[in-house]
């Protein structure tokens, strides 16, 4: 017999010790490891005898004004990002959602092609054909008549570009994930309004968007929250220039770790990148409890 | 009159479709361009970016080479980078899904003590990205020895993808109806032998969907392999790619687009393989 403990016995603890310790030493200590650092002058000129300093790195970097400069470019990345990605994604799915469509397999296939390579090398090559001088972009650009332009060298360029491509990587997840929820509508509703002589609009007015409300707000929370922190389209295609107008906290966190050496400071922005997203969540789970998928 | 507001009608529905088929087809010209784009570069004979042009975009056969596809073979590590992004991304990924099977069946069906705390906690951490890690994990990767070892990195990338993984095996299992165990329980099956021989085989979308996604991590990672890698025999793909596109490493431009092809198409056609079994993992794990 298996002894009991409660209402749980220790074999069902076998199973779930392994998850426990990675949980532990893996994600906690790391994380509470970042923490204690973000209170230390540990960096290049004390990298052997560092201090605890409290504050003093949080008050360096809100007294800097640099830190109001990063949240604003980190709220125009994922407000911007999610802003056109999930609306594109809900006109491609209300689209492809017509009955008797031709050609719906062609398109669906060629739509995940975003999706099925990459990011880390679609974004590099989006980067080569970014480029002014012999960027593909510009020269099709060109040829209807389009003067260049400085896709990632002027600060909002860049910006715009980082967000173009954000909405390249993601509107196939996003046209995919509306399609499947637009499909679990039942089709006599459909057919029901038809008949009560509603048009296209008025039935996605009075079906589509009421049966989808719970999804569409999960998806633009998870959108913003996923976005926030997807560091490789700055990282990548921009290394957050020019200057430093397309960082956001977590490749800023970086950089000042790995290429100024300011490992204190890094994991301060680090901490502040954690908990803005921290208040998201906990605003969002407030108004549409999302959380709930535990219960 | 009668006909011709049916006529009115089917022009209404006539122009619905064009303009439909019309938004649909740009959008595919937007999706597959990047890619069609690479895969022309990497069989043109180019030395850098600015020898191609609009005119080029039409492929000309006689033009076309398997010349990039030779020299990135030969003629740069490209295969030791291979060797080790292959290690790094199957060993990470056993490990990793290996876990989470465990601990997803054990979260779905089993008496666990705190097990809504460890969910919780478990959601709030598959909400960060990995990134944020790369600063501890160098410091204490560093004090292990670790550094330029095929075992950090492992254990880095395992415990990244057994979180995530985890949560979503568990929300799988979760929907399925209890009756095929309390079945197979009374054909003589312990408890546990029926959640790993019957209720495992019908979870086969989402392992199958954990199993690339942890696969990805690794395969991708420059943030974390970057810094614990120095010595360039364990480089990965995803390094030597950063160095190509940051100029630390010179690389014509048609070879670089090679070596992009190489490096994508086989995750490309692993998603289009596996499709079917992606698509519906994500749809079922994100909502309940």
């Amino acid at each position: 017999m298996v002894k009991k403990i409660g209402s749980w016995n220790l074999r069902s603890l076998l199973f779930i010790l392994p998850v426990i310790v990675v949980l532990i030493f893996l994600d906690f200590y790391p994380i509470a490891y970042s923490i204690y650092m973000s209170f230390t002058n540990f960096g290049e000129f004390h990298f052997f005898n560092y201090s605890f300093i409290g504050l003093e790195n949080y008050i360096r970097i809100i007294r800097s004004g640099f830190l109001w400069q990063l949240l604003w470019q980190n709220a125009i990345y994922a407000f911007g990002s999610v802003a056109l990605f999930a609306p594109l994604g809900f006109i491609i799915a209300l689209v492809m959602n017509q009955r008797g469509l031709r050609g719906k397999t062609f398109y669906r296939t060629a739509i995940l092609f975003p999706w099925a390579y990459p990011a880390f090398i679609t974004i590099l090559i989006w980067q080569g054909m970014l480029d002014y001088r012999f960027g593909i972009i510009n020269e099709l650009l060109e040829k209807i008549g389009i003067k260049p332009i400085y896709w990632l060298g002027t600060p909002g360029t860049a910006m715009l570009s980082i967000i173009l491509v954000n909405l390249w990587l993601s509107f196939p997840y996003y046209s995919y994930v509306f399609t499947s929820a637009m499909q679990s509508i039942p089709t006599e509703l459909y057919e029901a309004a038809e008949m009560d002589g509603y048009g296209p609009l008025g039935r996605l007015k009075n079906i589509i968007m009421p049966m989808l409300s719970r999804q569409i707000a999960f998806v633009v929370i998870f959108g913003f929250i996923f976005t926030w922190n997807n560091f490789y389209i700055p990282f990548l295609l921009t290394g957050g220039g020019p200057g430093t107008s397309t960082q956001i906290l977590i490749t800023y966190s970086y950089s000042s770790a790995f290429s100024y050496l300011q490992f204190g400071i890094g994991a301060a922005y680090s901490v502040i990148s954690i908990l803005v997203l921290l208040v998201v969540v906990i605003i969002a789970n407030h108004y549409s409890k999302m959380m709930t998928v535990l219960y | 009159m009668k006909n011709d507001k049916g006529k009115y009608y089917r022009r209404i529905r006539m122009a619905k479709r064009i303009v439909s088929h019309l938004f649909l087809i740009l959008i595919v010209i937007f999706s597959i361009f990047p890619i069609y784009y690479v895969l022309l570069m990497s069989l043109s004979p180019l030395s850098n970016l600015s020898q191609m042009s609009v005119e080029k975009l039409i492929p000309n056969l006689t033009y076309l080479t398997t010349g990039n596809y030779a020299a990135i073979l030969y003629h740069y590590p490209f295969l030791t980078w291979l060797k080790n992004t292959l290690i790094f991304s199957a060993s990470a990924t056993f490990f990793g899904v290996l876990l989470a099977i465990s601990s997803g069946l054990a979260l779905s069906r089993m008496n666990i003590p705190l097990r809504k705390v460890i969910l919780y906690m478990m959601l709030i951490l598959s909400l960060f990205p990995f990134v944020i890690m790369v600063i501890p994990f160098y410091f204490m990767f560093s004090e292990l020895g670790l550094v330029n070892s095929y075992t950090g990195l492992i254990i880095a990338y395992s415990a990244g993808a057994v979180i995530f993984a985890s949560w979503l095996i568990k929300n799988y299992v979760e929907m399925i109806p209890k009756d095929f165990e309390e079945a197979a329980q009374i054909d003589g099956y312990t408890k546990t032998g029926a959640l790993f021989r019957v209720v495992l085989p019908i979870a086969k979308p989402v392992v199958i969907f954990a199993l690339v996604l942890s696969f990805m991590g690794p395969y991708t990672d420059y943030a974390l392999a970057g810094q614990l890698l120095t010595n360039p025999d364990m480089y990965t793909m995803a390094i030597g790619m950063y160095y190509v596109s940051q100029g630390t490493v010179s690389m014509n431009y048609g070879t670089y687009s090679a070596f992009a092809v190489l490096m994508g198409i086989p995750i490309f056609l692993l998603f289009f393989a596996f499709q079917r079994y992606l698509v519906s993992g994500f749809s079922i794990a994100m909502y309940k």
